[in-house]
């Protein structure tokens, strides 16, 4: 089963609801190099309830960040 | 909204139910006040979204049937989503959505139960994080309260599929099915009341993250709802 994943519409919205993080601040810090965010590292432990987009994001936007990297 | 908190709990709607959700459940009035925001999100079983909406944070009771049924006529199963922030101040006590739960013109008494809370909830204050809460179970009385009992699941992640496995029990014998949920999708599943002439005395619910869940018991003759409660988380 394959979906669509995060497009730049969705940066606004909650990621995770326990660390008040949004998708855009998690696709800022991987494209930054800079995850985990201070105060964010327990995203997806807590509820665990969206641990599966958050891996899911994590991966993509890591990938990107990756091929941002190797275009340079 | 920066010093909100966000809890994101959902239910399910059946027509020709009662439903009435209070909206917050402590009774004083500086607990309405910090309900900052609420939006509600209506989802078919295939998981497409049938509209979203903004509440009015200052009733008290939200008669879910009527809007239901308002905006999604002749949807046999709807999910529904609280997206709701809080004023920091109210944690730690988590404040659940309560809701009353009734078909219609039956004699059977109401059901009371809590929306499941599935997203958030600030569980590290509520001392919940010990726990393993996508592992669930629930024990079923020797005495069935139910002629069908189910296992009802709905996945609220955004983009991510889920492979949940309900294990059920029947005396020792133990039986597990495979439940695959697209985002947004939900589900019943049915439980066998018996096995191999042995009842059902528990089921298990594990998945890679927390899903939306029900056990559900229903008369055999009409079908109607004698319980409506969530899982137990189990691990420590």
């Amino acid at each position: 089963m394959t979906t669509p994943g995060p497009s730049p519409e969705h940066d606004p919205l909650l990621l995770c609801y326990c660390t008040d993080l949004t998708i855009g601040q998690l696709r800022e810090a991987c494209r930054a190099g800079t995850w985990p965010l201070p105060g964010k590292e327990r995203t997806g432990k807590l509820c665990t309830g969206c641990l599966g987009d958050f891996l899911l994001c994590l991966d993509r936007f890591s990938a990107a960040a990756g091929n941002a990297r190797a275009d340079r | 909204m920066s010093s909100s908190s966000a809890l994101c709990s959902a239910t399910f709607v059946d027509p020709g139910y009662d439903h009435l959700v209070e909206l917050v459940h402590q009774r004083d009035r500086a607990a309405h006040r910090r309900l900052e925001a609420l939006e509600l999100e209506l989802y078919e079983p295939g998981g497409a979204s049938l509209g979203r909406m903004a509440v009015d944070t200052r009733q008290e009771t939200l008669d879910l049937a009527a809007l239901v049924a308002a905006r999604a006529p002749g949807v046999a199963r709807v999910m529904v989503t609280f997206d709701a922030r809080y004023d920091s101040r109210v944690f730690p006590y988590r404040p659940h959505h309560y809701a009353y739960l009734k078909l219609r013109d039956s004699p059977d008494a109401p059901l009371y139960y809590a929306v499941n809370a599935t997203l958030g909830g600030v569980p590290e204050r509520i001392e919940a994080v010990t726990r393993q809460n996508n592992f669930e179970t629930y024990l079923f009385l020797s005495r069935p309260a139910g002629e069908r009992y189910g296992l009802r699941l709905g996945n609220l992640a955004r983009f991510s599929p889920v492979e949940a496995q309900v294990i059920t029990f029947h005396g020792e014998a133990r039986a597990v099915v495979p439940v695959t949920l697209a985002p947004h999708q939900h589900a019943d599943v049915e439980l066998p009341l018996e096995r191999e002439g042995a009842r059902l005395r528990r089921v298990e619910l594990k998945t890679l993250f927390r899903l939306a869940s029900y056990v559900t018991g229903r008369r055999a003759d009409s079908g109607g709802l004698v319980l409506f409660d969530h899982l137990f988380t189990y691990f420590k």
